[in-house]
């Protein structure tokens, strides 16, 4: 399996660097909503990354890495947003599996913030940081050699002999 | 890269998997809140019921006494504000100078302790000190750190059996004894009954601390401080414009039907 190869920081425009960064920074400023109704969190970070998936590789990267790191965080605040009203409108008892589930979902929570802030302040740098799974699953999707997708997107080539 | 990232999708699911079940393990201090009014009623309902069985708790059915008791729970549950319960109280036959509380805002009063107050107005401040651990979900909370909410809630008959064993016998300490004394101070003020009546009542019963017949009274439970709260009661306030109200019954007819 071949990958293109990675950019450096200096070779990354300062434009650029910080539209990758507004990928993490964009999960901020849509917590407001975010926690009362976490998938709107999700689709804003997809839109995110529709609307700057043209702007090169570096920034596909991160925001790829924030969009898939933020999927499992938003159906877990999913499940602890729904696990809490079924609990009160079913006047259902507060098991130690959820006290359990709330803990984790806290915990995850909190990963995902402090990895977002690094991963932010990284790519303002022109760095690459990969989070646990989401990092290699973005650079894998966004940085591998597929010759009928890339070749496709090739407008100048070469001349023929 | 493909095993690589397996193997980390592994790792995110074996953390987190493993913190769910750590904390699920962990035995958290349960919130009586947790519970709901509407869920401790239910709970109250079945427990006075098994109670009312037990041939020491059997239920006195006189008009009079019920209807005496009835005005007395009236005047009190008007001067109370915002209260989520419905109160319930209920006259068992016993000699024994006794009260007790059982959750959902159930009150059983013994038929000895009628006879042992000299005025309504006494009848009313132990019911009030009963009330104020029915709001403060003193029985619940005790309940609840004792058993967990789950077994209390399981609706297991020989769970409820065991638990009203329990509500039979309830102490609570000193902490919640003086906030049911200090609620009752001012439901009392607040239904126009003299609120220092708690400190006569209490004085009465210390007279009394060696009588066998007041042995599972729970208001008696923090001797020896009940000086304390003999004292505290009497240095309790009303407001300025206070007027206390005399339930009108004739006391000694009620204590004759006894």
């Amino acid at each position: 399996m071949k990958y293109h190869e990675l950019p450096q920081p200096d070779q990354i425009e300062t434009r650029v660097k910080e539209d990758a960064m507004g990928a993490y920074f964009m999960m901020f400023a849509t917590s407001a909503i975010g926690i009362p109704l976490p998938l709107l969190n999700l689709v804003a970070a997809i839109i995110y990354y529709y609307v700057n998936r043209s702007k090169g590789k570096f920034v596909q990267f991160h925001t790829l890495q924030s969009l898939y790191s933020q999927i499992p965080v938003t159906l877990l605040n999913s499940g602890l947003v729904a696990w809490t009203i079924v609990n009160f409108v079913g006047d259902l008892n507060f098991t130690s599996f959820y006290w359990g589930y709330l803990v984790m979902v806290a915990t995850a929570n909190l990963v995902y913030f402090i990895f977002s802030i690094v991963g932010a302040v990284k790519a303002r740098k022109g760095v690459f940081y990969y989070f646990l799974f989401f990092g290699k699953v973005a650079y894998h999707q966004v940085y591998q050699i597929r010759p009928e997708r890339d070749s496709a997107t090739l407008r100048n080539r070469p001349p023929g002999r | 890269m493909q095993r690589s990232i397996l193997r980390d999708l592994l790792v995110l699911l074996g953390v987190f998997g493993l913190i769910w079940l750590a904390f699920s393990l962990f035995s958290y201090p349960e919130d009586p809140q947790l519970l709901s009014i509407e869920k401790e009623e239910r709970l109250g309902e079945a427990y006075v019921d098994l109670i009312l069985l037990n041939p020491m708790f059997r239920e006195f059915e006189n008009r009079q006494v019920d209807s005496a008791i009835r005005v007395i729970g009236d005047r009190l549950e008007g001067g109370l504000h915002d209260s989520e319960y419905n109160y319930r109280f209920v006259v068992f036959d016993s000699e024994m100078i006794n009260a007790f509380t059982v959750p959902g805002g159930n009150i059983l009063i013994s038929t000895g302790l009628i006879g042992f107050c000299d005025t309504p107005e006494e009848l009313a401040s132990v019911m009030a000190h009963e009330m104020g651990h029915v709001e403060e979900r003193h029985v619940l909370s005790r309940l609840v750190k004792e058993l967990g909410i789950e077994i209390l809630t399981s609706g297991d008959q020989y769970v409820i059996g065991e638990v009203t064993g329990l509500l039979t016998s309830t102490s609570f300490d000193r902490k919640q004894e003086e906030e049911a004394d200090l609620f009752a101070a001012h439901l009392l003020e607040e239904s126009a009954i003299e609120p220092r009546t708690l400190a006569t009542l209490f004085r009465k019963l210390e007279e009394e601390m060696d009588n066998e017949l007041m042995k599972h009274f729970e208001i008696i439970s923090t001797h020896p401080n009940f000086r304390f709260r003999i004292r505290e009661a009497l240095s309790f306030k009303p407001a300025e414009d206070f007027e206390a109200k005399p339930i009108e019954l004739d006391w000694e007819e009620i204590r004759g039907e006894l």
